[in-house]
């Protein structure tokens, strides 16, 4: 039986861990400490429910419902003169929270200062776009739909922008592999020479480490050349002459000075006279 | 082994004798390839390096063409992705033969450092490659090296119309 | 006489059965003209442009989930690719987003080693821009011109890290090298050079009558609109704003240094054309004032912090347990704190941002790149229609944009 691999994230994990070692965590720091945020703070909980509030490495970074998602950015964008969202995507949580962290990141320009807005949502359930508000999202949320299938309610074009308009599959999640799935890897060959080609292609060489030591058509084989594309399998290897001089002889003003050496010419004694 | 003499003369080192008329063809074809510009990511940029002044393209007679219709060779200059392998293929089959591809640079030979579900892993899964160069980008000159290494090619070659069927990929 | 494949031809450019008149054509993902792999879908009526869609992706390649199967150290050369013509600039967001994250500062030398890099990127991706922008428009042979400078630039970048392109010459924590011999020379010579070469472009672009006609009033984007879509950089700063945040929110050595920030407030393709050239010279100037701060900095290169980072070759070469540390942070890598950063610097395109979420271990949980060139392009639906079909090519050299960032 093989072993059993989880598949709820199939990401590259490190392969050692200490278990003694308890890793620090950023220092989150009171939203008071700072007036410009605690005013930005106070004034934007009189609109929305502020789930969790703390400064981190000079952002302000507010927990939100996601229903209040519009209102608040709207709050921010209005009022407290967050005139740019700068980022807007989502991080995968779906193995271990069961939904996705969607964050809003914005810059004040006046006050030279950023806000993150996060909001934490169910796998499956949609989220409400914030086109209206800033056009970016246009977008932003599509390239959150392709990514991670999240849906943005009232939007325009919510189409696939980066993969394929009929690709399967949502790259980013955590369950997708990096080299793709099947459809993945096969979706250039299906889509050009059909599925009948699979077998003339053949597999993607996905191991950049892979070497082939009787493969003559891709590797040169330095020291033991052979003419591109023999057969060198069950001992046909055809011997390499090894040449040490320039082709020709050395010449000088046209006057041979030392005559090519040519092993298959030369005579190799078997023991010494 | 890097060879930069090349013998007008002589067959180029191919095992089949070709003709005067054979090598008065070859020669101006290879003397006066016309790339299609397909340049796709950063070697996209050292391309358009060779052709500018310093490292000048056009003494070997190449011509940046835009369309697939008067162009020679294809110069794959950059990441091939899913998304885009359609389209190559089809700009190929519209470059009328004679055509050759030159493949430039780690992503359009094998994918490069880009092991991941959107890229192609080589452009000969694709389309027919003649010459790959290999870099992350590759210099200029190194550009140059696989076109006159390409001449060489087409110089070693009939140049009989009725052209063999060529290989898939 | 190849084998036959599956893609049957398609017209949908002629579109046959629509009633009224407009036509179809797809700016396809191969262009001659060099900015990448951006299909737009446009529909005419006669030469005007009616409706633009932007189609993009053509060169994603995966990056951000790269991000999360590599360590640290080992994603910094895929950041290159992203805004591969100035690509120190990457290196060094990332690079300064992780020493955010780790709570480390890189030494001084290293800091004027890394502006100095930053703004000789800042140079050759401006004078990329303006060599394929006036090629698109049909100036040629500026393009040639530029690119002669280019080279002295990139030789300057070659002398420094190998690498004439991708250059990876930030390590995070510091630089790996040195500057070699010669390098500050060879430098002065080359902006004395620079100097005398961009008032021969100016002097070609900047009054001559066909380029302002195809320049000016081109492209008009309102104040509004650039903060709406997001557009940092020279977009937004020839939109009126002046914004830039080596200024306004400084970062490594900026504090320091003084240079003026150009804005335009006539928000067209010619406002930006004048600020790209103006911003090359003061990019000279925060080079004259980076010469003498190297000289007076001490020689160290990298951080010392042994959990992050691997100490000097000499060290490591010597010391036991530095070869160790060193052993253990190559192959398993670092495990930062755990915690989320966004650090944004002012590329030569705009605001480059990376948002790193880490949960303590070496691999990212989630790398985000913000790229300013997925928004301009984006803006491209909104701000192309009621121009004429030869503008499409000029604002979309005008926007400078690059698609290794959009896609990733």
């Amino acid at each position: 039986m093989r072993a059993y691999q989880p598949k709820d994230n199939v990401q590259k994990k490190s392969y050692y861990n200490d278990r003694f070692y308890v890793t620090p965590t950023l220092a989150r720091k009171s939203v008071y400490d700072d007036s410009v945020f605690s005013n930005d703070y106070l004034s934007l909980t009189k609109k929305v429910t502020v789930n969790d509030v703390y400064l981190e490495l000079d952002h302000l970074v507010l927990w939100i419902n996601p229903e209040d998602n519009i209102s608040a950015i709207k709050h921010a964008k209005e009022i407290l003169a967050y005139d740019f969202l700068v980022e807007l995507s989502a991080i995968d949580y779906v193995a271990t929270k069961g939904g996705f962290e969607i964050f809003y990141e914005m810059l004040s320009t006046s006050k030279r200062k950023r806000l993150r807005i996060k909001t934490f949502i169910k796998e499956g359930t949609a989220i409400e776009s914030v086109n209206p508000l800033f056009r970016m999202a246009d977008w932003s949320e599509r390239e959150m739909f392709d990514m991670f299938g999240i849906v943005a309610n009232n939007h325009p074009y919510m189409k696939r922008i980066l993969m394929p308009e009929d690709w399967h599959g949502h790259p980013l999640l955590k369950t997708y592999p990096l080299h793709g799935d099947e459809a993945a890897r096969w979706y250039e060959v299906d889509k050009i020479f059909g599925r009948e080609a699979r077998e003339t292609i053949g597999e993607e060489q996905r191991d950049s480490a892979a070497i082939d030591r009787y493969d003559t058509t891709r590797f040169s084989r330095l020291g033991h050349e052979v003419p591109f594309g023999t057969d060198i399998r069950d001992g046909k290897e055809p011997d390499t002459p090894v040449r040490y001089q320039e082709d020709g002889g050395i010449k000088i003003f046209g006057i041979p000075l030392v005559t090519p050496f040519d092993e298959i010419e030369t005579k190799n004694l078997k023991e010494r006279r | 082994m890097a060879q930069h003499e090349v013998k007008y003369l002589s067959n180029g080192g191919a095992p089949i004798a070709l003709t005067t008329v054979d090598k008065l063809v070859n020669f101006g074809r290879s003397n006066s390839l016309w790339p299609m510009t397909y340049g796709l990511a950063c070697c996209a940029i050292e391309m358009m390096a060779t052709g500018a002044s310093r490292f000048d393209f056009d003494r070997f007679g190449t011509i940046f063409r835009a369309s697939p219709r008067q162009s020679d060779v294809l110069v794959i200059a950059g990441t091939l992705t899913k998304k885009h392998a359609e389209f190559l293929r089809r700009l190929y089959d519209q470059m009328p033969d004679p055509k050759w591809v030159i493949s430039m640079g780690s992503c359009a030979n094998t994918g490069g450092m880009f092991n991941t579900y959107a890229t192609v892993q080589g452009a000969d899964r694709v389309i027919p490659v003649d010459i790959y160069l290999p870099g992350c980008a590759p210099r200029p000159e190194t550009l140059q090296f696989a076109l006159m290494m390409l001449q060489k090619k087409i110089r070693s070659q009939p140049c009989s119309l009725a052209q063999k069927a060529k290989r898939l990929i | 006489m190849q084998q036959t494949n599956r893609l049957k031809p398609f017209f949908e450019n002629i579109a046959f059965d629509r009633e009224d008149n407009t036509m179809v054509v797809n700016f396809g993902p191969q262009h001659p003209s060099a900015h990448g792999q951006l299909r737009l879908i446009l529909e005419l009526q006669g030469e005007e442009v009616v409706k633009a869609h932007p189609d993009v992706g053509y060169l994603h390649r995966g990056m951000e989930k790269m991000g999360e199967n590599m360590i640290y150290n080992e994603f910094l050369p895929t950041t290159d690719r992203m805004d591969y013509i100035a690509a120190t600039s990457n290196n060094y967001g990332y690079a300064l987003a992780v020493e955010k994250l780790l709570g480390i500062e890189a030494p001084r030398r290293a800091e004027v080693i890394r502006t100095m890099l930053l703004e000789i990127n800042r140079i050759i991706s401006h004078l990329f821009w303006l060599a394929t922008h006036a090629l698109d428009v049909g100036a040629m042979s500026v393009f040639l011109y530029a690119f002669r400078e280019r080279e002295f630039a990139m030789d300057l970048m070659e002398d420094y890290c190998g690498a004439r392109l991708t250059h990876s010459s930030v390590r995070i924590g510091g630089v790996p090298l040195d500057l070699p011999k010669n390098w500050i020379e060879d430098l002065e010579k080359f902006m004395v050079v620079l100097d005398e070469q961009i008032k021969i472009y100016e002097g070609l672009l900047t009054t001559n009558r066909i380029w302002r006609m195809r320049l000016e009033n081109i492209g008009v984007i309102p104040t509004e609109m650039a903060k709406s879509w997001g557009c940092t950089g020279l977009v937004l700063r020839g939109s009126g704003v002046q914004w830039d945040l080596r200024k306004e929110m400084p970062y490594g050595l900026y504090p320091e240094l003084e240079f003026d920030v150009p804005f335009s407030d006539t928000c067209d393709s010619y406002g930006r054309y004048k600020l790209h050239m103006e911003e090359m010279y003061q990019s000279m100037r925060i080079l004259k004032q980076l010469i003498p701060m190297y000289h007076e900095s001490e020689s160290k290169l990298m951080a010392h912090a042994p959990q992050y980072i691997s100490s000097s070759k000499e060290e490591m070469m010597t010391q036991n347990y530095s070869l160790m540390q060193h052993f253990v942070l190559v192959t398993q890598g670092m495990r930062p704190p755990v915690g989320e950063v966004y650090v944004a610097t002012e590329s030569p395109k705009g605001e480059l941002g990376y948002y790193i979420v880490s949960d303590g271990s070496p691999y990212p949980y989630r790398m985000k790149l913000r790229a300013p060139s997925f928004w301009h392009t984006g803006i491209l639906q909104d701000l192309l229609p009621g121009h004429q079909l030869a503008d499409v090519v000029t604002i979309i050299g005008n926007l400078n944009i690059v698609f290794g960032e959009i896609d990733r």
